[in-house]
């Protein structure tokens, strides 16, 4: 069959459309990120650097920085339990057999529910009075390791951390498992009959056979930490004080509340920036110690 | 006639037909109010209703298209419209708060003049003066106001308040004493119940405080950017005030909404909650008698009592595609009998001096409704009427954060950076408008 000028339009048409939105709304956000944009009204006053200037060393850089570092504790804090949680997870799952069926959907669930839901219920878990986390520590005799949790200023990112880890580890543990089920069943029962155990097993057959799959989780876990936004709004709004703010929080505040639009869409643009000198290098290195 | 000519010509009525039965159904159409907003809540939902339901009866051809958007104060809908507006398609009318709110709309020219509404309903005499102002930006009216509610009442437990024969504070200083009295004779009732998770009610507290050391004028010339932030006597004594409370606070608030700790107040593992009028129809709701369980009175009495009021508004966007609609749908909000049993099913009070205080079954409301008429009326800080929303947003988290540590010169020089940061002179100079 030859291919005519028709099917070029056809296939390359949406393609180019989505490149044109994507790549023209990127370009749009960062002419806004340069203009003197306050208020409702659009207002095309080229401002050069002086909405990252306002946040990098003018009146906003104790917010910004309270909330970069607040996205640091996410990706350094966040990514490891969560991913190796679900890789634990998933070997498990592969060892349990035909219980299978029913132990996968219940991990899985996390992720069916909105973050919404999420952070309500785990809101009121961690709430001081009444919540689950003290209520066990105070029926075990620990009560006077109970915790303020999400109204601790110290705290209160680390609580996010922990319901984002529930929400999420289904995920890993789902990408894990296809990529367990991908590792040949001989090098199993080959180890098996030279007598390595279930442990040996994991340390030894399963890590080193599921680096494609770690590629992706961690890739998609960091996405997660640099646009986390609805568990932040939904059990802190921020507080206290602004002491569990994040940069898509900041941004949504900055633009939509305060209506300082050229300054969100500077912390937008800085987030993207964040994405790409986060993700880009660990795509580049991981893929280049993938077997070909 | 071939059976082609046939087929074109019976295709060429079938058209015809559409097209016109589309017009004619369209014309039909027509008669629509397409109106956002965010009145989403169990209260809140009914009392829209009883809007819509005077409304059909007015104009029985005209179509209600209701877009409700949750979010308390409007916090959601307006990230809605702003793309609505910037996209031009205004919807026929939308809520909006009044004053800064309202002027950030003005600003933007996305709303019109009201002025037919307001002149034909005769709203100067009918209204008081201040919500006229409230509404007014270089001489127009830009919204049209239907209720109020009232943001500075202080709710406490009666049995509580019997107990220890305490009367209920009329001061500042008057509350830190009750408070006290109440840690040392209950040690585990938490005084004053607060819930700051959502943040805002930290600056209900606060507006009290700022009320009772430096009276209504401060107040106004503090969230309109009048005041020397840094030198402000009063200022510096209301964070002080507020500093001593502390710890008196329920422990938690921070983890805490103000609708969670309304119960126990009314319980009495609390013991006061200063917070708006909208808390009464919560505590009903939950079966907690007013007069039994608890009560409220205005707070501070002292200097002065006033009423701390938080306006609702509708407006006429520019480039509305029904405006008749538009006019109808205002005309309405502004009759006393819809605002009557409007504001009785929403617990706030009607604005329309022809509402007798009396049209409300609880004394909470027919108190807040004879306040509305004899004493002085000051708009409330919250949700940005008086200060714009960026100053609101700010001032939240910097309460909030002095809950946590309280350092006065700190918060006092954040307030001047946040205050220089968000233009509160420039933006609150319509207020000082003659």
């Amino acid at each position: 069959m030859t291919y005519t000028r028709t099917h070029l339009v056809l296939f390359l048409g949406p393609l180019l459309l989505i490149i044109v939105l994507m790549y023209g709304m990127m370009a749009w956000t960062a002419a806004v990120a340069m203009d003197d944009w306050v208020g409702m009204a659009p207002v095309w006053k080229f401002a050069g650097w002086n909405n990252f200037h306002a946040l990098l060393t003018g009146t906003l850089r104790q917010r910004f920085l309270t909330s970069l570092r607040n996205n640091l504790t996410w990706l350094g804090v966040f990514i490891l339990p969560t991913a190796s949680l679900g890789l634990l997870l998933a070997y498990g799952l592969d060892l349990v057999g035909r219980a299978e069926r029913v132990l996968r959907p219940l991990f899985l669930y996390p992720m069916a529910l909105s973050f919404v839901v999420t952070g309500t219920v785990w809101a009121w878990m961690y709430d001081p009075d009444a919540g689950v986390f003290n209520d066990i520590l105070r029926s075990i005799g620990l009560g006077r390791w109970t915790q303020p949790w999400i109204a601790d200023p110290t705290l209160g990112t680390f609580c996010l951390i922990g319901a984002a880890v529930w929400q999420y580890t289904g995920f890993a543990m789902t990408l894990y498992l296809a990529a367990i089920r991908d590792i040949p069943r001989e090098i199993f029962e080959a180890a098996r009959v030279d007598g390595a155990t279930d442990v040996n097993l994991f340390r030894y057959v399963v890590v080193p056979n599921v680096g494609h799959a770690t590629m992706i989780v961690v890739a998609m876990l960091i996405l997660v930490t640099l646009k986390v936004f609805d568990l932040v709004w939904v059990m802190t709004f921020g507080g206290p004080g602004n002491s569990t703010e994040v940069l898509s929080f900041f941004m949504f505040v900055a633009t939509f509340r305060q209506q300082f639009v050229g300054v969100g869409a500077a912390i937008s643009v800085v987030i993207m920036l964040l994405a790409i000198a986060v993700v880009v290098p660990y795509a580049w290195w991981s893929t280049r110690r993938l077997p070909t | 006639m071939t059976r082609h000519h046939m087929v074109i010509r019976w295709l060429a009525i079938a058209l015809a037909t559409t097209l016109g039965a589309t017009t004619a159904l369209y014309a039909a159409q027509q008669q629509q109010l397409v109106v956002y907003h965010w009145w989403t809540a169990g209260g809140e939902r009914q009392a829209m209703q009883v809007i819509f339901d005077a409304f059909t009866k007015k104009n029985p051809t005209t179509k209600i298209v209701d877009n409700p958007v949750a979010g308390g104060g409007g916090i959601t809908l307006k990230t809605v419209l702003l793309g609505l507006l910037a996209a031009k398609i205004p919807p026929d009318t939308f809520q909006s708060l009044s004053g800064a709110e309202l002027k950030q709309y003005v600003d933007g020219n996305y709303v019109a003049p009201v002025d037919d509404v307001w002149t034909a309903q005769n709203l100067n005499a009918n209204y008081p003066a201040v919500i006229g102002k409230m509404t007014t930006f270089s001489g127009k009216h830009y919204g049209i106001p239907m209720n109020a509610h009232r943001a500075n009442w202080l709710f406490y437990n009666t049995k509580l308040f019997k107990d220890l024969k305490l009367a209920p504070p009329t001061t500042a200083d008057d509350l830190i004493a009750a408070a006290k009295r109440i840690k040392a004779e209950k040690p585990g009732v938490a005084p004053i119940a607060i819930g700051t998770r959502e943040k805002w009610p930290a600056v209900f507290l606060f507006d009290v405080v700022l009320l009772s050391t430096g009276g209504p004028d401060v107040y106004e010339k503090f969230y309109t950017g009048q005041l020397d932030v840094k030198t402000s006597p009063e200022l510096r004594t209301a964070l002080e005030k507020y500093k001593d409370l502390i710890p008196y606070l329920y422990e938690f608030h921070g983890a805490k909404t103000w609708s969670d700790i309304a119960g126990p107040m009314a319980e009495g593992k609390m013991g006061m909650m200063v917070i708006g009028d909208f808390a009464a129809g919560l505590l009903v709701q939950a079966g907690f008698k007013e007069g039994v369980d608890w009560d409220a009175v205005g707070f501070p009495q002292k200097p002065q009592e006033v009423f701390l009021m938080i306006v609702d508004t509708f407006v006429r966007p520019v480039g509305a595609k029904h405006p008749e609609a538009t006019t109808a749908w205002l005309t309405n909000l502004t009759d006393p009998q819809v605002q009557g049993t409007f504001n009785i099913v929403k617990g706030s009070i009607a604005i329309h001096k022809a509402v007798p205080d009396s049209t409300y079954p609880d004394k909470l409301h027919r108190t807040a409704s004879a306040t509305f008429k004899s004493k002085r009326i000051v708009p409330s800080s919250i949700h940005g009427v008086l200060a714009p929303p960026a100053f609101l947003s700010d001032w939240q988290d910097i309460l909030t954060r002095f809950l946590y540590s309280p350092d006065v010169n700190r918060a006092l020089t954040e307030i001047s950076d946040a205050m220089t940061l968000d233009k509160v002179t420039e933006s609150g100079n319509w207020y000082w408008a003659k």
